[in-house]
Parts: structure tokens; C-alpha cells; sequence
């Protein structure tokens, strides 16, 4: 990734939006809307003051909302560019209030409220799209209860939690212990400037809060500033016992150990999407291997129809998964997941060797969500002028699979249909290919 | 005749496809919608088969 950063022959665009495009295979002209960042791509050192400094706290969308950033933001730390943001559906400044404390903790003097969307076109021989796909909404299936119970996550949202750079630091806390943590974290702040407020009074009266609330409930005081104090200090014990309420609750949290994994959540689903997603067998085999390496009392279970280890080594990690890593591998369709004690998902379903319907109950169930055409793949594709398929992927040819419809477009990866990584590269590299052939062909045409 | 080359979305595939027209000897404008490049492959903690880091 460093290396497209760095290479002379790339120019990187990044925070930006194909708006138009004319002309034909060999010369292309190409309208680009560059979004206004609010900083200065040639000033900022990526250094993350301003961010530090900001006061006004984002779901962070990098970590699928399980953490949170500031207005003004990188999209993930090691980003490329490392160029900060300013969120402007969020930045107080670009909403008529009163900041601009980024602005004033800014060494480089990058921020720049008054930066403006920039269009630029540019001249291409040839075009193409790997605009990727988006992970399917499981709450399209109403039976998985995915936002209803907090511990059923999808697997993109489970890929944060196992991260060491992620919320959790890679600690597999589980979302509703989160939230519980998150509101002490909330409550803390609130009472520590309640005390600051109290202290104030103390300081003015010479008395402890506590002392001076017993005497002014027996009436021995009736003045408007002892009132205030008072109404302060009731507030203060609003805050305070459950806080420690919660504490309490909290210090029975643990890591969660009982996993499930939900295999084609979308597909192989005649009500979503037909196709296999191809990769997501292998991301449950994976979560559920990685786990067992963060914390060795962690047992998975694999809920799918098959297990598809389609792929060069992909059979012996499925098998050393099951051997060495606590994960069984269970033939059934899940049916429901309802919502047991202490937020635990209980996963019913058929088992199909037995022949009887369980429940199961886990402490989190990870959803292997199918790999959706991406959402604005339409607009695309009119801005290009190019099919898209019946699911939403652009539209290709068995004989010339990166081939769009329009000449001089070509696609690869998930923008092309569901596949992994290294399919992902492999056809990168071929629709560069055909990409340099167009060039290669109408500059042979120019010279003859 | 352009001698450029336009690649839209910075995820893996994007990334990819650049970097080989780029040791062509192409020029390349890498077109990306969000802030950084990397795309789903950088939410990765691991990938499998080898559960090599993903960035
Ligand atoms: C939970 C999970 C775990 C996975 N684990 C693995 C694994 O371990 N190993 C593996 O091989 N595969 C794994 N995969 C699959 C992997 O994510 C894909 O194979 C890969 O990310 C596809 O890359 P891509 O570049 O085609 O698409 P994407 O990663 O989706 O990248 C597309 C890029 O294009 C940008 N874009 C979209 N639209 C536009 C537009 N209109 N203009 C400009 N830019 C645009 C997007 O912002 C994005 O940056 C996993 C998938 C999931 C869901
Ligand atoms: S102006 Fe204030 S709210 Fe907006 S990004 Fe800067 S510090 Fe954050
Ligand atoms: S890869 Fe596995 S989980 Fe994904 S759709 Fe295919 S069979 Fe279902």
C-alpha cells in the first residue's frame, strides 16, 4: 500500500468521485469532483493533533461504530494518504458554531475552513473499476436479530474486535459490556464535573457537601445560592449510585469464549443473493483460528450447510482449525437467534445428521455476511456507461471476463463478482493487462 | 491519445492494478472515494490461509 503512495508513475487521488465521463476506449475524458478535506494535503504532516484536541467525539465508521474518532479524523491510523479529514456533517465550525481549536493546534497551518470541492478532468486511454462490493445487512433477516441483540456481530465487525489496532485492542469484549463500559466512562465524566462544582461551594462555605446537605434537608438554611447548592449535590448522587452500580456489574465481565459462526447470512439464499460469497467460509475458519490464538479457552462452532475450502491450502486450515483450535464444524441451517440471559444469543437449529431442532446458547455469534454488489455500483456504472449484471456486479463475458460492456473499461475483483484476496490480485493484474493493450494498440494505430 | 491510465476504487484489486500499469511505465491516477486506500482489506486483522497481517 506504501508503495502506491510513493511510486512516481501514481498519482493518488484519494476523497474523490468520478462525475462524468466521455470520449471512447484510447481517449477517455474524465470529470473528477475533488472533496474539500478542510486541510491541505501539501501541509499536513498526519502528525494527529488536531484530532487529539477536538472536541466533539464520532462513531468511528473504520471500526464499524464499535469505537469512536474525532471531527477531524484519519480514516485508519497507517492510512494512505495519512492526510486528516474534517467531517463536515460533524465539525462544529462547518455547522455555524464556535471551534476551530484544530485550526489553532495546527503546526503546519493546514486547516483551511474555506477549502472548496475542486473539479478537475483528466485525460485516460483507458479505465478501471474495482470499486470493490459492500458486506450484506443482516438485519434484512429479521430471524438473526443483528442490532436487536448487541452480541450478534457481523464477521467485518468481528475482524475490529480481534484487532490489536481496533476498540478493544484486540480483547474479544463483548458488545453489550461495551456499552455498559462505555456509560461509566460517561457517567465518570459527568460526576467528576458535578465534584468540581461541589468543591466550589465546599471551598466558599467551609463545609462538606455531605454535612451541609443533612442540615439544609432540617431547613436550617433557605438563601438561593445554598438551594443551587443543594439541587447540585442531588444531582451529583443521580450520578453517583449508578455508577457504582454499574462498576459493580462490570467486574463480572470476561472476554467472550463461546463463539458461533452463522455461514451464508445472504447467500445461497433465494431471498437475497443465490451465488456463494465464496470467501466467507474461510474468514469464520480464520476469526474463529485467530480467537483460539487470543485466548486458548475459546471453543467455535461453524454452523454452515458445507464448509467451501475451495483453494490452494484452504482444506488442511479448515482441518488444522477443527484439530488444534477448538472449532466443530456443525451441518445445519440456522433458523432464529433469540436473546438468553446476560445478553446471551441462543442459536436454534436443525440438526440435520440427528434429525432433532437444538438451541445452543453462546456468549457471541458472528454473522458470515454475503459479499453485496456495492450500493452506488449503479450510479457507476451509468457515470462509466456500462451494464451491471442481475445482482448489481458490472457485467462481463465468459470469453473476455474483465471486459465491461464498453470498450476501454475493464473491472477486477469484488466490483467483478465475490472472490478473496488472491483472486483479487490475480485479476488485477489482467485487466492491467488488457488496460495496457488498449494503450499499446491505439498508440501502434498513432504511428502507423 | 492518453498515455494514462484511470483506476477507480484504492482496495486491494485497485491497488493492484496500479501498481503493475505503474512498472509498465504507465501513468496511473488511483481514484479513491473514502480518505485513505486499502479498502475492506484494511479492516482485516489477519488473512487466511496464512494469517499474515493485512496491511
Ligand atoms: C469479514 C471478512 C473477512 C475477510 N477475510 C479475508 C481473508 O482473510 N483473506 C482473503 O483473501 N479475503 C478475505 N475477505 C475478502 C476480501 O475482503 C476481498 O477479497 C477484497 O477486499 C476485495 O478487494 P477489492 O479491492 O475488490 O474490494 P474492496 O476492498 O471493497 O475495495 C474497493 C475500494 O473501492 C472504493 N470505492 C467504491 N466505490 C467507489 C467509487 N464510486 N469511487 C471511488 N472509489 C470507490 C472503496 O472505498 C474501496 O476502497 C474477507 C471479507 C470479509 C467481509
Ligand atoms: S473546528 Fe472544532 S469540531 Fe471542527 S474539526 Fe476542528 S476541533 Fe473539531
Ligand atoms: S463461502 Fe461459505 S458462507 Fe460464504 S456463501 Fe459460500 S458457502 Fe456460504
Amino acid at each position: 500500500m506504501l508503495d502506491v503512495g510513493r511510486h512516481p508513475n501514481i498519482e493518488l487521488m484519494a476523497y474523490t468521485e468520478v462525475e462524468k465521463v466521455e470520449g471512447e476506449a484510447g481517449d477517455f475524458r474524465v470529470t473528477v469532483r475533488r472533496k474539500a478535506r478542510y486541510v491541505d494535503e501539501d501541509k499536513c504532516t498526519g502528525c494527529g493533533a488536531c484530532a487529539e484536541k477536538c472536541p466533539t467525539i464520532v462513531p468511528d465508521a473504520f471500526n464499524q461504530g464499535l469505537g469512536t474518532r474525532k471531527a477531524i479524523y484519519s480514516w485508519f491510523a497507517q492510512g494512505i494518504p495519512s492526510t486528516h479529514t474534517i467531517d463536515p456533517d460533524h465539525c462544529r465550525q462547518l455547522n455555524g458554531k464556535k471551534c476551530g481549536i484544530c485550526k489553532k493546534t495546527c503546526q503546519a497551518d493546514a486547516i483551511n475552513f474555506e477549502q472548496e470541492d475542486r473539479i478537475i478532468e483528466v485525460g485516460v486511454g483507458a479505465i478501471i473499476a474495482a470499486t470493490g462490493y459492500d458486506v450484506f445487512d443482516p438485519s434484512k433477516i429479521p430471524e438473526y436479530r443483528y442490532r436487536e441483540i448487541p452480541n450478534v456481530v457481523t464477521a467485518i465487525e468481528f475482524e475490529r474486535l480481534l484487532s490489536a489496532s481496533g476498540p478493544t485492542g484486540g480483547h474479544l469484549h463483548r458488545p453489550s459490556d461495551l456499552a455498559v463500559e462505555a456509560e461509566i466512562d460517561a457517567l465518570e465524566k459527568k460526576a467528576r464535573k458535578s465534584e468540581k462544582a461541589l468543591k466550589r461551594f465546599e471551598e466558599k462555605y467551609g463545609e462538606s457537601s455531605s454535612e451541609f446537605f443533612e442540615k439544609y434537608e432540617r431547613g436550617e438554611y433557605q438563601d438561593d445560592d445554598r438551594k443551587k447548592w443543594a439541587d447540585k449535590f442531588k444531582e451529583h448522587l443521580g450520578t453517583v449510585k449508578p455508577l457504582e452500580t454499574l462498576k459493580r456489574k462490570a467486574e463480572g465481565f470476561t472476554v467472550a469464549k463461546r463463539l458461533a459462526f452463522i455461514q451464508c447470512v445472504g447467500s445461497r439464499d433465494f431471498r437475497f443473493y443465490p451465488f456463494c460469497s465464496g470467501y466467507c467460509c474461510m474468514h469464520s475458519v480464520k476469526e474463529a483460528i485467530i480467537a483460539h490464538e487470543h485466548e486458548p479457552e475459546t471453543t467455535s462452532t461453524i454452523f454452515g450447510m458445507d464448509i467451501r475450502a475451495v483453494g490452494k491450502g484452504f482444506e488442511e486450515y479448515k482441518i488444522r482449525g477443527g484439530n488444534q483450535s477448538g472449532i466443530s464444524y456443525v451441518r445445519a441451517r440456522v433458523a432464529e437467534i433469540t436473546e438468553g440471559e446476560n445478553h446471551n444469543p441462543i442459536v436454534t437449529y436443525e440438526d440435520t445428521r440427528e434429525r432433532v431442532v437444538k438451541s445452543v446458547e453462546f456468549d457471541m455469534v458472528i454473522l458470515a455476511t454475503a459479499c453485496a454488489p456495492g450500493k452506488e455500483a449503479p450510479e457507476l456504472a451509468r457515470i462509466l456507461g456500462v451494464e451491471l449484471n442481475e445482482f448489481g456486479f458490472f457485467k462481463t463475458d465468459r470469453a473476455q471476463p474483465l471486459d465491461t460492456t464498453r470498450p476501454g473499461i475493464f473491472t477486477c475483483g469484488c466490483a467483478h463478482s465475490p472472490m478473496d484476496i488472491p483472486e483479487s490480485v490475480a485479476q488485477a493484474s489482467g485487466a492491467a493487462a488488457r488496460a495496457a493493450q488498449v494503450l499499446i494498440e491505439s498508440q501502434m494505430r498513432e504511428a502507423s | 491519445m492518453s498515455k494514462d491510465i484511470l483506476v477507480i476504487g484504492g482496495g486491494i484489486a485497485g491497488i493492484q492494478a496500479s501498481l503493475d500499469l505503474a512498472e509498465m511505465g504507465f501513468h496511473v491516477k488511483l481514484v479513491e472515494r473514502l480518505p485513505s486506500i486499502g479498502g475492506k482489506m484494511a479492516q482485516l486483522d489477519k488473512t487466511f490461509p496464512t494469517n499474515d497481517c493485512a496491511i
